[in-house]
């Protein structure tokens, strides 16, 4: 089952393509990561599914329903531009916007309780929101987003604004949701977050797919061509390979891209020749995936 | 529904916790109060000290000046503050250049007043000519009492001339009139004293005026909470739990409830004061009816207005420059209302009973004017009025989903009806 599905979505302001013809299915239970670079459409693909601005075509799905309305209490969304009441307290805060998401007062009194806890506010309950700082706002913004305990939750940039400690906070609460069988879709440009959190990345580079799968399936897709080796002895014969397309040497270590073969098979052919003191499937950091991609992708169009 | 109530709750007591409210609830009957308690003090009192005023007179008649003397004369000795002093001008050669001379003088600034009484003014169809050369607004209660010394004195001589016994003349002028107000019961009537009869005046006002301020009075507040939300930019987080309708919906009736506040202690308070007072003020539960019904309507008009307004304005500022039209068609029945007043069942109450912005107001002021407008008239603006707000209100709500969104450049009149045009 998905819990989100787009079709071929189209938008466009003005000149500007800002998605063009995405498509994407988020499985429920997922962490699924919108990256790519500031102006990609990620927050505008976001804003979609929330229904906050429409596309122009296409088709959005939420738990299998084109009308978002209808399933609004079972989102949580934080969107990328923070805002809540100064002028409230935060306790006050939070129980406004769980009380618009539909709580009633009795789920009320102990959740509110529970996300101070959670994020660390508890000391500020009766503080205004004007009197937090920027990261302490970001963690009960966050509350808000999901004191009503939503089944799916977007995140537009959950993590800028926050020092180290919190965003690690942050990654555990939603690790802790996905391991409640929630589904969170988050995006970011700051790739080794994703890295750590996401099962599922989509990176998208002026409104268009340009992948979209499972991360560790993306990234051995990506690594088979890459090997680090060290050999003892002469290591002149390794250009000569037949699965051999580019080597590269540093010193001592090799790194070598190969055509379609397999590693294991060029492991074999090394080993024939040569004493392998080091052998390295170089899986690609998502940052260099990133950078490849997109910069292909920047090329292409220029 | 549960949510339009949450969203009314929380903008209800958000706002009735501003300290522009609490001081505009308080402030205005307080103002009202200082104001009613200094004009009665001052218009009271004597006059406080005022610099000497110099009179000159040129009497052609030649046997007025004695009388006019023995006038002012009392007065400076009742008014020590503030003399009145008489400059005889005589004529010398001629009437005219002693008038020249007169006018120089006051020009001169000799004299602030100056006046000619002409030879035949006891008997013939002569004048009392009061000259004056830029006269201080200060000085012109002054001037009124001069004059009517003079007057007073042309009246007496003439009384005399003419044999009239002046006490036979007052007492024959004299018709005793007492006004009475019975009361709904036998024995509760009471003399209306002037003071009645202008409250009787004022109640058509007031009630005008409590619909003007339960209308107009929220918009400041719907607008800064409009602005608000959308320069903190709560409002994606808003819009994520509820739809763009119900926000509206939500802050409407969220305002609405600070209006009906304002005006039941309003109310309240006015009551109180005028039973103080002693001023029986006619309210009958069917005026309280149509009141209730014509705020509620006007106020739905005035704030679907508003949200409207502030969600296409990113600035307090913004919304002023469009604020102005609508404030100026909803002050009209604000200046407008002695005459309306006057003639309740006149073409121009009518009209504008129609013109559904003014339509609450004015038909307010109607009923309370205490006119006969017949049922059908009610039934009618009633009908025209509620299509108006339904228009208006689903107008409203296509320019608040899309505005409320909008960032930047306020969008143009052009690209607010393309808005209106998209489903």
């Amino acid at each position: 089952m998905n819990a989100a599905t787009l079709e071929n979505v189209c938008k466009s302001f003005g000149q500007v393509h800002a998605v063009d013809n995405l498509s994407v299915q988020v499985p429920a239970g997922s962490v699924y990561g919108f990256l790519g670079p500031n102006g990609a459409g990620k927050t505008t693909t976001i804003r979609m599914i929330m229904n906050i601005i429409r596309p122009d075509s296409g088709r959005i799905e939420i738990f299998q329903d084109g009308q978002i309305e209808r399933v609004k209490n079972r989102i949580g969304y934080m969107p990328e531009e923070r805002g809540l009441y100064r002028k409230m307290t935060v306790r006050k805060v939070l129980a406004y916007f769980g009380a618009i998401k539909g709580l009633d007062t009795k789920e009320l009194a102990h959740r509110v309780p529970y996300w101070l806890e959670q994020v660390d506010l508890a000391g500020w309950a009766d503080k205004r929101v004007e009197e937090l700082s920027r990261g302490m706002h970001q963690k009960l913004q966050f509350a808000v987003t999901v004191i009503n305990n939503p089944e799916l939750v977007i995140l537009d940039e959950p993590f800028s604004g926050l020092d180290p400690l919190n965003q690690d906070l942050l990654k555990n609460i939603i690790l802790e949701m996905r391991n409640e069988g929630k589904t969170v879709i988050f995006s970011t440009h700051v790739m080794h977050e994703a890295e750590k959190l996401c099962d599922f990345i989509l990176l998208i580079n002026k409104g268009k797919s340009i992948l979209d799968g499972r991360l560790d399936e993306i990234r051995s897709r990506q690594s088979a061509h890459t090997v680090s080796v060290e050999l003892d002895g002469d290591a002149g014969f390794v250009e000569r390979l037949p699965m051999v397309r580019a080597v590269k040497s540093e010193g001592k270590r090799l790194d070598v891209t190969l055509t379609d073969a397999d590693t294991q098979q060029f492991l074999q052919a090394l080993m024939q020749r040569a004493r392998v003191r080091a052998f390295e499937v170089k899986v690609p950091s998502l940052h260099e995936i990133f950078v490849n991609l997109v910069g292909a992708s920047d090329a292409q169009d220029s | 529904m549960h949510r339009i109530l949450k969203v009314a709750q929380r903008e209800y007591i958000e706002t009735a916790k501003t300290k522009t409210f609490i001081i505009g609830l308080l402030m205005t009957p307080v103002i009202i109060g200082v104001i009613i308690f200094f004009t009665k003090a001052i218009s009271g009192g004597k006059a406080g000290p005022r610099p000497d005023i110099v009179v000159g007179v040129t009497d052609l008649s030649k046997t007025l000046a004695e009388d006019i003397k023995t006038s002012f004369d009392d007065y400076n000795k009742r008014n020590p503050n503030s003399q009145f002093l008489l400059q005889r001008l005589d004529v010398q050669q001629d009437a005219n250049s002693t008038e020249a001379k007169g006018k120089t003088k006051l020009r001169n600034g000799q004299f602030n007043a100056y006046v000619v009484l002409d030879e035949d003014i006891l008997e013939g169809p002569g004048k009392i000519r009061f000259y004056t050369y830029k006269p201080k607004p200060a000085n012109v209660d002054a001037f009124w009492t001069i004059e009517n010394f003079f007057r007073k004195a042309v009246e007496n001589r003439r009384y005399e001339i003419e044999k009239i016994d002046k006490k036979l003349l007052a007492r024959l002028r004299n018709v005793p009139l007492e006004r009475l107000e019975i009361g709904a019961a036998e024995g509760r009537e009471q003399v209306q004293s002037q003071g009645q009869r202008i409250a009787g005046m004022m109640v058509p006002f007031f009630f005008m005026y409590l619909i003007f301020m339960g209308m107009v009075g929220t918009g400041q507040h719907m607008l800064s909470s409009i602005i608000e939300e959308k320069n903190s930019r709560i409002i994606e987080v808003l819009l994520s739990a509820v739809s763009p309708f119900q926000l509206m919906a939500g802050k409407i009736l969220g305002l609405a409830g600070i209006g009906l506040t304002v005006m039941t202690l309003w109310s309240a308070a006015a009551y109180a004061a005028a039973s103080w007072q002693g001023l029986n003020v006619g309210i009958t539960p069917q005026l309280m009816v149509y009141f209730v019904i014509y705020y509620i309507l006007g106020y739905l008009l005035f704030s679907a207005i508003l949200t409207g307004i502030g969600s296409v304005c990113n600035t307090i500022k913004e919304t002023q420059s469009l604020m102005m039209p609508v404030m100026l068609i909803f002050v009209i029945p604000m200046i407008g209302w002695f005459k309306l007043v006057q003639s309740p069942d006149g073409t121009l109450a009518r009209a504008l009973s129609f013109v559904p912005p003014v339509t609450p107001m004015v038909m307010i002021l109607r009923l309370a004017a205490g006119s006969d407008v017949s049922l059908f008239e009610i039934f009618a603006t009633v009908v025209v009025l509620a299509i108006a707000v339904l228009v208006v209100i689903w107008t409203a709500a296509k320019i608040f989903r899309t505005g409320i969104l909008m960032y930047g450049k306020r969008p143009g009149p052009l690209e607010i009806l393309r808005w209106l045009r998209q489903s």
